[in-house]
């Protein structure tokens, strides 16, 4: 404590400035959410509507799952292609299984429908971790391959049609509950996202992903058996994604083989845009909270104003590429 | 180590173009066993021609993959470059013109606004990469976004007609000694890459920048240059490959290089190209690139659904990048 210098007592306005300023560092896109929802609602009324906005909310929580399940992978510098596919595949292959059960239990059928979730997605997860983790090849490479395959099961497991007869308790259970005026899709995505937190905080797992992620090298030497958190990354996700897709599943009310269509692209902005690092160990809880909503207000503006679904996807593209140029900014004003 | 000095042409080729050229015998063998239509000359040319769109576009995809990199956007940017050629055609009038003249400015106007939109979109590749430093396959998967948009909002998902016929006939349909003309251009662009790549301080560059960037840029090579570059070559090939596959089929379309991405990341792989950079030989990539047409073909030959076949790639891509990497863990532990 001799050597503490004397600091001057700063200003209640400096003070006040420095907080201002570095919380909005950190959250400078919830503001620009905050504008882009204003600039929008001058064109059309509708769009800061009570309804809307609770639109939004819902929306985006489903965007938050995937962005997260991205996010575990991406701390340990890897990512998942394959997400999207994933998505539709679970989402058309447990609804099989929930119809082919028949009526006669409800509750065995959704029970047996979100195991069968998991189960399918795990088995991704699981290709795709054994190739990343296990054999060392590239993880965007792997999922570029598994996405591909993924996809053509997706679409020739059901020839391409719909699954229907899918029982009214499932929606009305994981869709259209709203327990305390909360719509329950809300509500299981903050608690996922809590247990996500606890997880990435509090559990020797969670810290050796950003060990991982951060410095390979280190992790190793510390005694981390690298090759087991990667592996243990991707099916992580790969449970959130099942997780993602069974709520999906349950809001559109049948299984639907391209579902998962621009969920890869869409997750992978999120989380980039949230401020998670491609250069791995960098990200917080909040990346993939703020990154969805942003996401989800950027297209649901768009929508409201009938801008073209082409036009979207560009506009999501640009986003993209600006985020991915500013986080390398961001890096390079850092020391380490 | 004496037979090795003995043993003769064809096995020096094969150690030359490595067990892609095996395999690629095998398969050809097996495949006109099962399915003697496979050695028909109309299906000889409809492989060649699909080869060299494939080949073209893995010129590429390996130059960008030498450099360390990846390019997610040649699918989309064939596809760019079709519309883009087949849209100014079209305003020139291409439709009606005939051997003349104005139809020689009517094509070399297309073909030079396919190129250009190809070239470009490199280019920006190109500079996000060298000068931003942002990782290649997120700003290429960044620009596939971006670029698959403009496609489908500029079309509306309908072809775009204007290709003159004398175009279609020559360079999409015509042969030559019996080999697509497609396939003649692929080959001496292949010659000329091969020359570039073996034979010039250019060559030299792309390896050693692909090796170790930082290295290289100490010693003082241009690498920003080199990157760019490579990545606007991507560009250039990609828009190749749309401008030919628009002239086989007649018309500009959004959803022409489908595949290509995936098929020319493939291709690279399966022809040795090294995901870590600094690695890869223009024989192999071509032997790579038929192998895949030769697959696709006898795909289609035997009947295979086309929904599997991107099963297939996706199952033919897992599997040579897994070897690849047990390859090299094998030759660390040795």
């Amino acid at each position: 404590m001799i050597n503490t210098p004397h600091s001057p007592t700063p200003s209640l306005v400096a003070t006040g400035t420095t907080l201002v300023l570095g919380w909005l560092r950190h959250h400078a896109l919830l503001v620009v959410s905050l504008v882009l929802l204003a600039a929008f609602s001058t064109v059309n009324s509708n769009v800061l509507s009570i309804e809307n906005l609770r639109n939004i909310l819902v929306q985006s929580s489903y965007l938050m799952i995937f962005a997260a399940a991205q996010m575990i992978v991406i701390l340990t510098r890897g990512f998942d292609l394959s997400l999207g596919a994933t998505v539709s595949l679970v989402s058309v292959v447990s609804s099989m299984a929930m119809v082919s059960l028949g009526t006669d239990s409800t509750t065995l059928q959704l029970a047996v429908g979100l195991l069968v979730a998991i189960l399918v997605s795990a088995s991704v997860g699981c290709v795709n971790g054994f190739a990343v983790a296990v054999l060392g090849v590239n993880p965007f490479v792997v999922t570029l391959a598994t996405w591909n395959i993924v996809l053509t099961f997706a679409s020739t497991v059901s020839n391409g049609f719909p699954i229907d007869g899918l029982p009214v308790a499932f929606g009305d259970w994981f869709a259209r509950a709203a327990p305390f005026g909360l719509p329950i899709p809300l509500l299981i995505t903050l608690a996922i996202l809590l247990a996500l937190a606890w997880m990435l905080l509090r559990t020797t797992f969670g810290r050796r992903l950003f060990l991982v992620g951060a410095n390979p090298q280190a992790a190793k030497l510390g005694g981390t058996r690298n090759g087991w958190v990667l592996f243990w990354a991707y099916i992580t996700c790969s449970i959130l994604v099942a997780i993602g897709a069974f709520l999906l599943t349950a809001r559109m009310g049948s299984g639907e083989p391209n579902l998962g269509g621009s969920l890869t692209m869409d997750s992978i902005a999120a989380a980039v845009i949230g401020g998670v690092s491609l250069r791995g160990g960098e990200g917080r809880i909040s990346s993939p909270i703020i990154g969805a909503v942003f996401v989800t207000v950027l297209s649901n503006g768009m929508n409201l104003l009938r801008v073209d679904g082409s036009v979207q996807q560009i506009t999501l593209g640009l986003v993209i590429i600006v985020a991915l140029l500013v986080d390398r900014l961001r890096g390079s004003t850092r020391l380490v | 180590m004496k037979t090795l000095d003995h043993d003769g042409f064809i096995a020096a080729l094969l150690r030359r173009l490595g067990v892609v050229t095996l395999l690629l015998i095998v398969l050809i063998i097996v495949i006109g066993l099962l399915e003697p239509r496979f050695f028909s000359r109309l299906n000889q040319l409809n492989v060649l021609r699909n080869a060299a769109f494939l080949i073209l576009a893995a010129y590429g995809q390996m130059l960008v993959m030498i450099v360390g990199g990846f390019d997610l956007s040649v699918g989309v940017v064939a596809a760019l470059s079709s519309i883009a050629t087949a849209t100014v055609m079209g305003a020139m009038g291409g439709m009606s013109c005939s051997a003349d003249l104005s139809c020689g400015w009517t094509i070399l106007l297309g073909v030079s606004a396919g190129v250009a939109s190809g070239v470009l979109v490199g280019l920006i590749n190109g500079l996000c990469v060298a000068l931003g430093r942002v990782s290649a396959f997120m700003i290429t998967l960044g620009m596939m976004t971006v670029v698959g948009g403009i496609v489908v909002y500029w079309t509306n998902g309908v072809p775009i007609y204007g290709i003159p016929e004398s175009m279609t006939a020559v360079l999409g349909r015509g042969a030559w000694f019996r080999l697509p003309i497609a396939f003649w251009l692929a080959m001496a662009i292949g010659a000329l890459l091969w020359l570039i790549l073996n034979h010039t301080r250019l060559g030299l560059y792309l390896y050693a920048v692909g090796s170790n960037i930082q290295a290289s840029r100490m010693t003082g090579l241009p690498t920003t240059r080199t990157l760019l570059l490579a990545y606007m070559c991507s560009g250039l090939f990609a828009a190749m490959a749309g401008i030919l596959m628009a002239s086989r089929i007649g018309s500009g379309q959004a959803g022409i290089g489908g595949s290509l991405m995936i098929q020319s990341i493939a291709a690279a792989v399966i022809g040795g190209v090294s995901l870590r950079g600094g690695v890869g030989k223009v024989e192999r990539v071509i032997a790579g690139c038929l192998l895949l047409a030769i697959v696709e073909n006898s795909l289609n030959l035997l009947r295979i659904e086309s929904k599997l076949q991107a099963l297939v790639m996706g199952v033919i891509l897992l599997a040579a990048v897994s070897l690849e990497q047990l390859s090299l863990k094998r030759s660390h532990r040795d």
